[in-house]
């Protein structure tokens, strides 16, 4: 067999069209991703950080929502919520790409 | 071929008379529910089983592609279902409402890990695995690296997780029905490999899958009825319990109880579990959220439903509808766990595992509604566990028996391999979960701290990444199973460093771990670069223009292979 072109294939460094599409996708809602599963017990986190008790008791805990104390609905429910948001994200973002790429 | 099923047939059935030969020996305290034969619950359970094991009947199975992953086309509310229900397991049936009831704000870390895992799966990997349209993950990544030490140590890992993940999954099912028949755990035990063996022989995975979704509605079903019930009873309107058990929740940091106010040093005890850091410190949570979500997008049984779907639309889709399901249930879980703590304030470890029972029990729910929520339980134990055993039995045959040991057998004898190796498997199963290490949701960490820290790395560099070859996949796999089952022989060793508060828990080592396999998957390779030969980099090559739909892409000559079509 003829020796071919090697394949280049870099998730930071996008050679084709579809990849480039597919990567600045993943980027954005890997990007979102982790700010909503680390900003947020990071927050928490530096909120806490005065409380002379070291458990983090800070004005995010003494918040009500929806009834629940607010550090706990944002990992209970926010999260989980805002994962299938993204997942619909992607979603959407990758039909519009797509149907760009077939355009063209 | 017959007589291998009628053996294993007979071995089921002798587990089972096993099992109810230990009857009536009396229980030791594992949980403080009440003890003894429930009738109603046992009539419930019996009834769900013989419609699973019925529906698995009327779908028996001969051919091996049957057998392995169910034809390609099932869509996107079918497939989310289905992957909802294989990820709907006993972990997070009880484990996760056990952890949430014992480390309050902290077991949280489970929830978002579990479910955050899907979206890294998602932009990462699910599509891709679609486009390559095989059989296992261990086939993907021999295909990928052309190397057949990386495919055995695939399929060696996903046998490891498949008998962790299995572990946690029959203590649940051994918990659930000692509870309902009133056996001694170990018997219950026993009991349950019986069930689990036979409806697992009789069908294959055909049946498996269309069992999944019936199995989804009821599992969801037994999950969110009784709480409507419970939040009654707790006083509240009943009317959307996943959001008015914030009350109940405030209440608790107050100290207020079914039981009434507590006295002031049991409410700061009760206060502080659910502040924070009151159960765990800040790395610990990251840390543990880190390692599910990379073990969740590295485990081989939910990847592997990619390849079931019809095209890679409907892969996306499906994750986007399976996250949905799943999170219907994570939204109820921690509901159980307040209304465990709501009744019952003070209790410990011992009654954890089973606080989704216990809870509406001290609630004084009817035994109905308790049964039919244990039966649910006892249904997501078992499609997970059936799952988890197909994916471990069909490493082991497809990918070291029909693959690298005896390329030219037959189908028939690699269903036979297949079914031999789900008996033994199960076997050990049973001899791990006879004595469990942790609690139920632990031990489902450690099977994702697997994941995350060997497959994770060497599939989304072998997607992404054209330059890793498979020197580096090897290095990587091989120190991040090392680092792994070190951490986790650790900690049933109770290393201090090992533990749930040391520097490197079992549960969740993935934090420090993954990222160096990463690190050593790229340098290796960087290093080995000269060295590979010819044919690795062209079907190397040849394999990711699959994945990311590039010209020039080659049909594989897939002699090697008996289930190629």
């Amino acid at each position: 067999m003829a020796k071919r072109q090697r394949v280049h294939v870099n998730f930071f460094v996008p050679s084709s069209d579809g990849i480039k599409a597919e990567t600045s996708v993943a980027k954005t809602i890997i990007l979102l991703w982790f700010l909503l599963s680390y900003g947020i017990p990071v927050l928490i986190w530096l909120a806490g950080l005065p409380d002379p008790n070291g458990l983090g008791e800070s004005f995010i805990t003494n918040t009500r929502f929806l009834g629940f104390p607010l550090h706990y609905w944002l990992l209970a429910q926010g999260c989980t919520l805002g994962y299938i948001l993204l997942c619909k994200l992607y979603c959407v973002l990758w039909d519009a790409k797509s149907n760009r790429l077939q355009k063209s | 071929m017959k007589k291998a099923l009628s053996i294993t047939l007979l071995i089921s059935i002798l587990l089972l008379l096993a099992s109810s030969a230990a009857f009536g020996v009396a229980g030791e305290e594992i949980y403080q529910v009440k003890q003894g034969f429930k009738l109603v619950p046992a009539i419930i359970m019996v009834a769900l089983l013989c419609i699973y094991v019925g529906v698995g009947f009327l779908s028996k199975v001969s051919s091996t592609s049957g057998y392995w992953v169910a034809g390609q086309g099932i869509g996107k509310f079918g497939n989310g279902a289905a992957i909802a229900s294989d990820w709907m397991s006993a972990a997070s049936f009880m484990g996760v409402a056990g952890l949430l009831y014992l480390k309050g704000w902290f077991g949280l870390g489970y929830i978002i890990g579990w479910t955050g895992g899907y979206v890294l799966l998602l932009c990462l990997i699910a599509a891709q695995i679609r486009r390559f349209g095989k059989y296992t993950i261990p086939e993907f990544l021999g295909d990928r690296y052309n190397s057949h030490a990386v495919r055995l140590i695939a399929a060696s890992v996903t046998v490891i997780i498949a008998i962790t993940y299995s572990t946690a999954q029959f203590k649940g099912i051994g918990l659930i029905c000692g509870w309902i028949f009133g056996m001694d755990y170990k018997a219950s035990v026993f009991f349950a490999a019986g069930v689990v063996l036979s409806y697992m022989l009789i069908s294959g995975m055909s049946g498996v899958t269309r069992n999944q979704q019936i199995q989804y509605v009821v599992l969801i079903s037994a999950f969110l009825i009784p709480l409507w019930v419970l939040l009654r009873k707790a006083g509240g309107s009943g009317i959307l319990p996943q959001i008015e058990y914030g009350n109940i929740i405030s209440g608790l940091m107050e100290g207020k109880t079914a039981a009434g106010q507590l006295d002031p040093e049991a409410t700061t005890a009760l206060r502080n579990a659910y502040l924070p850091w009151g159960k765990g410190d800040f790395y610990h949570f990251i840390a543990l959220v880190f390692t599910l979500m990379v073990g969740t997008a590295g485990l081989p049984h939910i990847m592997i439903r990619f390849y079931t779907v019809k095209n890679e639309d409907v892969a996306r889709r499906s994750v986007l509808w399976g996250l949905f399901f799943i999170g219907l249930l994570y939204w109820s879980s921690p509901v159980y766990a307040a209304m465990g703590r709501f009744w019952n304030p003070a209790g410990g470890k011992a009654v954890a595992d089973v606080i989704i029972l216990s809870a509406p029990e001290r609630a004084g729910l009817g035994s109905a509604f308790i049964g039919y929520l244990a039966s649910g339980a006892l249904a997501a134990g078992l499609s997970t566990v059936a799952g988890l055993l197909v994916a471990g039995a069909s490493a082991i045959a497809h990918d070291w028996y029909a693959t690298v040991f005896k390329p030219d057998c037959s189908d028939r004898q690699a269903l036979l391999v297949g079914r031999i190796f789900t008996a033994v498997l199960c076997g050990v199963v049973i001899l791990f979960a006879l004595n469990p290490p942790a609690l139920i949701a632990q031990i489902v960490a450690m099977a994702f701290a697997i994941a995350g820290n060997t497959i994770f790395p060497v599939v989304v560099l072998g997607i992404w990444y054209s330059g890793s070859n498979k020197y580096g996949a090897l290095a990587g796999m091989i120190f991040g199973l090392g680092m792994t089952l070190m951490a986790m022989f650790g900690w049933m060793a109770k290393i201090p460093m090992f533990g749930d508060q040391g520097l490197l828990p079992a549960t969740s080592s993935a934090l420090i771990v993954c990222p160096l396999a990463f690190l050593i998957n790229i340098l290796v390779s960087n290093a080995t670069n000269e060295k590979l030969d010819e044919e690795s980099a062209e079907r190397g090559d040849n394999i990711l223009r699959k994945l990311h739909n590039l010209p020039g892409y080659q049909e594989e000559d897939d002699g090697t292979n008996a289930f190629s079509r």
